[in-house]
């Protein structure tokens, strides 16, 4: 046995317990109905009515959490490969954590995505009508597929806790495919976590040039990463508390370790397109824009890295949370200046989200948590069996 | 059931491969499947509009003409944007010395390699080899890409709509299949507009300067932005009083294009990475083990 080492138990975790779970649940179910309503709302109403967007400003917070999502919903995808693909099979424990959040996430997604869309009973179309030149097309393809990889993925949390020979039998069968399923889940998400960058390619006259960049698939596809190792150290952790498992310390420090130079990676990649680029200069000169820029490397990117790097931060307790935490906030940021804030707009062009919209996004993301606490706690989530690897 | 991991391995290693070239034919075939539909060879010679902005008075007939036509609703009321009701009208802009407007009539620019096509999830948007870029409402779901793809603000969404969708300018294909001119060529009463083959349109409007070098500014809008547009412009003001973006000669989609195209080439790269790296690294793990003592694996399957 690895020293198992409770590396974020709060002096109260003994006092968690069920009537705050209970009042957790109660807030997120309160959250679900009226982001629900809020849904229902708009889908009947239309957007005009239910949203700030113009025609000037047709994408808000809707699209800008849809981007965030998906990168922390990388997740899945890195931790998938990191244990199925690359054999890192120390991590195993932090796996199903994470990609359940990943399925939680993407469903999150669909669900945003279609309230955005301006015809929802039309979401289907991609299927049968192609264009291989458009990125959100590429986008719609992989997340659809993607999703049922991760469904594949999460069936055997739920088979082994139904203990029936037919559930037995679909098990062996999940572990034999779940090689292919990895390595095509990698697949999926290394093509859409870039495109989504590559979408941002097709509005160079209006991406400012502190975000725009022809690199942008690089910078989302390696941020995604990041944010994958970050949200699945938070998932582990997170898992392990409800469950009042204690967290392992090698998990933990590994996942965190590799986090910390992704972000190294990310750093030196954001700075040295500006560099090349020339534009380094415009991270002091360009008004509103570079402070958004400095909000989101500063507080998302610097400021973590030295939690993580310096030694003396690094061994503070809180730093296992708070260092993630920081990074997926700087990549929240980077995908929200993407999206709005690094947007180039006419002057008298303004966007402030309707309530609606507010509601609608939290109800989502309240159900996607919720989910996600109800998956750890009903399903196989630490694996009693061991599994495909001996 | 005895479990045999060995075979099992080569199993799990054989599916990875047999997993990893079907997505890369899946992409590959994709590719092939579905034609250049949004790059295609723009024909040099499609239909083009001249629009001599200092001929044009700002009356509006264009775009009355053009609400008419596509049935938009407030027929009679002058627009002052482009939006789900109008698809044309002239921005009439105030000049610092003088009493007398700039009057720059705007629509849809029919761009040569247009970035809401190359944007457009669905296909919804194409560029015929005719001039038109037209829009099937049929498709359509309203991710709303091509507004943020499309450099001079043309596509609008009906936000009002709960079943909205894009609206904008199809140059009249409709009444081009007919052998008539687009309505708002035919409405307008000052010959500002003119009608014909873009190499013809561009010939004219060079003519045009040649003849007149004091009325216009040497320069025809849209002969080369963005790649070049259906839409030609002359002006007798510098072109950045018209409201008109400065654009270069690149289209707008080729970086987002370039990158694309190489979509099945990371795919094949990535799964065939992460097989090999899943081959070499079970090896690897292999041969550990068996340098180790055999210990019983089996225990997975008893309860």
């Amino acid at each position: 046995m690895a020293t198992n080492l409770n590396i974020e138990q709060p002096s109260s975790s003994a006092a968690v317990p069920l009537l705050n779970r209970r009042m957790a649940m109660a807030l997120l179910g309160l959250m679900v109905l009226v982001g629900g309503l809020a849904g229902i709302i708009r889908l009947f109403a239309g957007l005009g009515r239910t949203t700030a967007l113009i025609d000037a400003y047709p994408w808000g917070i809707w699209i800008g959490f849809d981007f965030t999502l998906i990168a922390f919903a990388g997740a899945g995808f890195t931790m998938a490969g990191l244990v199925h693909v690359l054999h890192q099979h120390k991590y195993h424990d932090a796996v199903r954590p994470a990609i359940l959040a990943g399925l939680a996430g993407y469903v999150a997604v669909l669900l945003l995505l279609v309230l955005d869309l301006g015809r929802p009973d039309r979401f289907y179309h991609f299927i049968f009508f192609w264009n291989i030149h458009s990125p959100l097309f590429e986008i719609s393809w992989c997340v659809l597929l993607y999703t049922t990889v991760l469904l594949l993925e999460v069936s055997p949390f739920l088979l082994e806790r139904i203990n029936r020979p037919v559930s037995e039998k679909l098990l062996r069968v999940s572990h034999g495919i779940m090689p292919v399923v990895a390595v095509v889940g990698v697949t999926l998400s290394s093509l859409h976590q870039s495109t989504l960058g590559t979408l941002y390619l097709n509005m160079p006259h209006r991406l400012h040039a502190l975000w725009y960049s022809p690199a942008l698939p690089v910078l989302f596809f390696v941020s995604s990463i990041m944010a994958g190792l970050c949200l699945a150290t938070l998932a582990y952790g997170g898992a392990s508390y409800v469950l009042r498992r204690p967290a392992k310390r090698a998990i933990v420090d590994g996942l965190l370790r590799l986090a910390g130079w992704l972000a190294l990676i990310y750093l030196a990649l954001k700075l040295g397109d500006l560099l090349v680029s020339g534009e380094l200069a415009l991270i002091w000169s360009a008004g509103a824009y570079s402070a958004w820029w400095w909000l989101e490397m500063s507080l998302g990117l610097i400021l973590p890295l030295a939690l993580l790097f310096i030694p003396a931060l690094r061994r503070r307790p809180w730093t296992p949370v708070v260092a993630p935490l920081l990074l997926l906030f700087g990549v929240m940021m980077n995908r929200f200046n993407a999206t709005m804030f690094g947007q180039i707009l006419q002057p008298e062009v303004s966007y402030s989200p309707h309530l609606l919209e507010w509601l609608s996004t939290i109800g989502i993301i309240g159900a996607a948590v919720m989910a996600w606490l109800l998956g750890v706690r009903f399903l196989a989530i630490f694996e009693q069996k061991k599994a495909a690897h001996e | 059931m005895t479990a045999q991991p060995t075979l099992s391995r080569r199993d799990f290693l054989k599916t990875a491969g047999v997993g990893a070239a079907a997505v890369t034919a899946t992409c590959v075939l994709g590719s092939q499947a579905s034609p250049a539909l949004a790059s295609g060879p723009a024909s040099e010679n499609g239909w083009a509009m001249l629009i001599d902005t200092t001929r044009c008075t700002g009356c509006q007939s264009c775009a009355l003409a053009c609400k008419e036509v596509k049935s938009r609703p407030n027929p009679t009321v002058e627009p002052t944007a482009l939006s789900s009701e109008a698809y044309t009208f002239i921005d009439l802009r105030p000049q610092a010395d003088s009493e007398a407007t700039i009057n720059v009539k705007r629509q849809c620019m029919h761009c040569q390699h247009p970035a809401c096509v190359s944007a457009c999830t669905v296909g919804a948007l194409r560029k015929t080899a005719d001039g038109p870029v037209t829009y099937d409402d049929k498709k359509c779901i309203g991710c709303r890409y091509c507004q943020y793809a499309c450099p001079f603000g043309v596509p609008t969404y009906d936000w009002n709509n709960p079943l909205g969708l894009i609206h904008k300018c199809d140059l009249c294909v409709q009444r081009l299949a007919e052998g008539e001119r687009p309505a708002c060529v035919a409405s307008c009463p000052a010959g500002a507009l003119h009608f014909g083959r873009r190499t013809d349109m561009i010939a004219q409007a060079r003519a045009r300067i040649r003849s007149n070098q004091r009325r216009y500014v040497d320069k025809v809008y849209g002969e080369h932005e963005a790649g070049g547009t259906s839409m030609l412009y002359l002006s007798g003001v510098p072109f950045s009083q018209l409201g008109l973006p400065e654009l270069g000669e690149q289209t707008i989609s080729h970086q987002a294009e370039a990158v694309m195209a190489k979509t099945p080439l990371v795919a094949a790269s990535v799964a065939t990475l992460a097989t090999g790296l899943y081959w070499l690294l079970k090896r690897r793990d292999l041969k550990l083990n068996e340098a180790q003592v055999t210990l019983p694996q089996e225990d997975s399957h008893g309860h």
